[in-house]
């Protein structure tokens, strides 16, 4: 792409002897700055950096990416590898269980039991009973809980064993949480970079221009704007099949807008701004005007907007899974594996516990980034820490 | 006025129109007819019954019956799967209570919750009232619905055993509300937190305003001057947040019904989809538009009412 006509040729037939020096005898002023000029970017980490709560949040979301890229391959376990003599196991990890802590020991509690079967290796292996609660008298007969090592309980070997337990059909849920964790992640990130993409380019255009060519374009997203996000994404899944693309799909389709509006709202801020009047008379193109003099000015708030995006397609994911028009089984994603997870609640809560806290990390985590990122960019705010 | 309001509810109808329109093609040119997912119905069956609904005609025609019907018998067609033969409307009936119920109570009653965390927000501002609040609306607004339901119904439902683990449906009067009260619970988080942290900003803008400070310098003391001149300046432009949030509400309650088993339109919804219960699918989907469009009406007029440049549209 050409941005600047090229007038060099011009300029070198010019003979040299026309060119004079300026300002070489003049003295100059100004003092001299001593500090060093910091740039956009740099300024912006700057005063990102001094936001302790952002740092963090920055943090938890390098260490959940780690995980979502090599968490999957920890351990021997595949996603969709299925053991039915294994379904439900609790968590257990040997390195802390051997601290005692009631932690991942793979204890589960048996209820009702009696008393006088406990001695019988038959039904309680050697020590699979690590406590004996509530012992009581029901109907002239010894009955108590027992909290037992679920491993040992059910005969399996010392050094098997499932990280964050295994679901209904004998899945490791370590396995499947990081992976799902990665398939919500991808998704998420894919379908915002594709809302900024067209958002910019059409927010762009329509801003840029004005006119009959903005207004319709505007008069469009109102329509698309109108059109309520459950119907939509519903509509759009129903025909376009429960996969990974469909459901980026539906979330591009109508959440692009958002940006869109944001970018056209800077480029009429800006397009005005005697700096683009200047760099209009050089002879500097429209393509070049858009993306290399005006566009840098929307750069923050696409990024801020862009972050906060993410959590809500992490969230519409997950709300998606629940109603029924998630991944197709075996993939996993946070989503299905809390919507699995809910049916075992009150039985195996271990299996809703982990895929929620990890959404909620993620949640919270983007929200505490996105609002850093979004007081770094605010230039009103420069200085005032 | 009369006119701008006109000419939002005729945009509203054009585009209830298209989604509807929408709608109905893309759920009917799925592919598969719930008469032939049983496998049990002879073909002379099957064709009898895609005679009686139109199902064999194409689907222009049958869009046609469908508006036809609506318009001239307020006939929503019948349900296939779900409850068989009952009318769709019929079932709707029954159903959009409970969650019109489930979302507006939560709604009003997550107000001067979040209402009262904006204000001593605001009025204590970077004090420790202040971090506290906004840590809770970082919260609020991050965890997602269903995990707050799925925490409620595990400790106060079976841990404490305080509220029912399901929606009682037979239950009246208190036991009611006792079974009402978690999936409510579950849905005023995220109300809360955004009144609150919509509340701090424009009051704590207000706040700062030089009215304010004539209003000290006249003599108000500081309460005095917070509600009569600060609060009440914020308080105009809450009501275009809270409205908005209504439809929010409305599909965080899909999920928060489905876990505790609320039989309102979020369950009905899913399972009108997996049954591929084309006509009700239609009809709810319809429902959820219309509440939203008709939230987007309301905060429109709103705006039209309190800001005369919006009404004017530009005319000079």
């Amino acid at each position: 792409m050409k941005f600047y006509e090229d007038q060099k040729e011009s300029y070198d037939a010019l003979p040299k002897e026309k060119f004079v020096l300026v300002q070489r005898e003049e003295r100059l002023h100004d003092t001299e700055f001593k500090t060093k000029p910091i740039g956009f970017f740099k300024d912006v980490m700057l005063r990102f950096t001094k936001n302790k709560a952002s740092v963090c949040a920055a943090v938890i979301i390098l260490i959940i990416s780690f995980f979502a890229i090599f968490g999957p391959g920890m351990n021997e376990y595949r996603y969709d590898e299925q053991h039915t003599d294994r379904i439900n196991m609790p968590p257990k990890i040997p390195a802390i269980a051997k601290l005692n802590i009631g932690l991942f020991d793979g204890g589960y509690l048996l209820e009702n039991r009696n008393y006088d079967n406990l001695s019988d290796p038959s039904r309680y292996p050697e020590g699979s009973v690590l406590e004996i609660r509530n012992p009581r008298l029901v109907n002239g007969q010894r009955t108590v809980d027992v909290w037992v090592d679920y491993y040992k309980y059910s005969g399996m070997a010392d050094d098997e064993c499932y990280w964050f337990g295994s679901d209904y059909l004998g899945r490791d849920i370590w396995t499947r949480m990081w992976r799902g964790a990665r398939i919500s992640l991808t998704i998420a990130i894919v379908s915002v970079l594709c809302n900024v993409t067209i958002g910019i380019i059409y927010g762009s255009i329509s801003g840029y221009y004005g006119g009959a060519v903005d207004m319709l374009m505007m008069r469009i997203t109102e329509i698309i704007n109108a059109f309520p996000r459950i119907v939509i994404v519903t509509l759009f899944i129903m025909v376009a099949g429960t996969g990974m693309f469909s459901i980026i799909m539906s979330l591009v389709i109508k959440d692009w807008v958002s940006t869109a509006r944001m970018v056209r709202s800077q480029f009429y801020r800006f397009k005005g701004r005697e700096y683009v009047l200047a760099a209009r008379t050089l002879g500097v193109k429209d393509m070049a005007l858009i993306f290399r003099h005006i566009l840098p000015n929307s750069i923050g708030p696409v990024i801020t907007s862009a972050m906060i995006a993410i959590p809500t397609a992490i969230f519409a994911e997950s709300f998606l899974a629940y109603i029924g028009l998630g991944l197709q089984a075996p993939e996993p994603s946070i989503g299905v594996m809390l919507s699995q997870g809910q049916k075992v609640l009150l039985h195996y809560p271990s299996q809703v516990v982990f895929p929620a806290i990890i959404i909620s990390l993620l949640m919270i985590s983007f929200n505490l980034f996105g609002n850093g990122l979004r007081d770094a960019f605010d230039p009103t705010l420069r200085g005032t820490e | 006025m009369f006119r701008y309001i006109l000419s939002r509810i005729v945009a509203m109808a054009i585009t209830l129109f298209i989604i509807v329109s929408i709608a109905f093609m893309v759920v009917r040119l799925m592919p598969g007819s719930v008469y032939e997912m049983g496998g049990d119905l002879s073909q002379t069956v099957i064709d009898a019954l895609n005679a009686k609904y139109h199902f064999d005609e194409p689907i222009i025609k049958q869009y046609g019956y469908f508006l036809q019907n609506i318009f001239l018998h307020w006939d929503w067609g019948t349900s296939a799967k779900m409850r068989p033969n009952v009318p769709v409307f019929e079932i709707l009936r029954d159903r959009i209570p409970v969650t019109l119920e489930l979302n507006l109570v939560s709604l009003f009653a997550a107000l001067p919750i979040g209402i009262l965390a904006g204000i001593i927000a605001a009025i204590r501002k970077n004090t420790i009232a202040d971090h506290l609040v906004s840590l809770m609306v970082v919260l609020f607004i991050s965890i997602p619905s269903f995990v707050f339901a799925a925490a409620l119904q595990y400790f106060l439902g079976f841990k404490a055993g305080l509220f029912p683990i399901i929606y009682n449906v037979s239950a009246t009067g208190l036991l009611k509300w006792q079974s009402m009260f978690m999936p409510i619970l579950a849905l005023m988080f995220d109300p809360i937190a955004r009144v609150a942290r919509y509340l701090r900003a424009e009051l704590a803008e207000t706040m700062n305003s030089e009215f304010m400070l004539l209003a000290k310098t006249k003599g108000l003391t500081y309460g005095q001057s917070t509600v009569r001149h600060g609060l009440r300046n914020s308080m105009v432009p809450l009501m275009n947040v809270i409205i908005p949030m209504f439809a929010n509400v409305l599909g965080g309650s899909l999920v928060v019904e489905n876990i505790f088993s609320v039989p309102g339109m979020g369950g009905l919804m899913v399972d009108s989809i997996n049954a591929s219960d084309h006509m009700l699918t239609v009809a709810i989907l319809v429902f959820y538009s219309l509440i939203s469009l008709i939230t987007v009406l309301v905060v429109d007029i709103s705006y039209g009412i309190i800001d005369p440049r919006v009404r004017m549209g530009g005319k000079k």
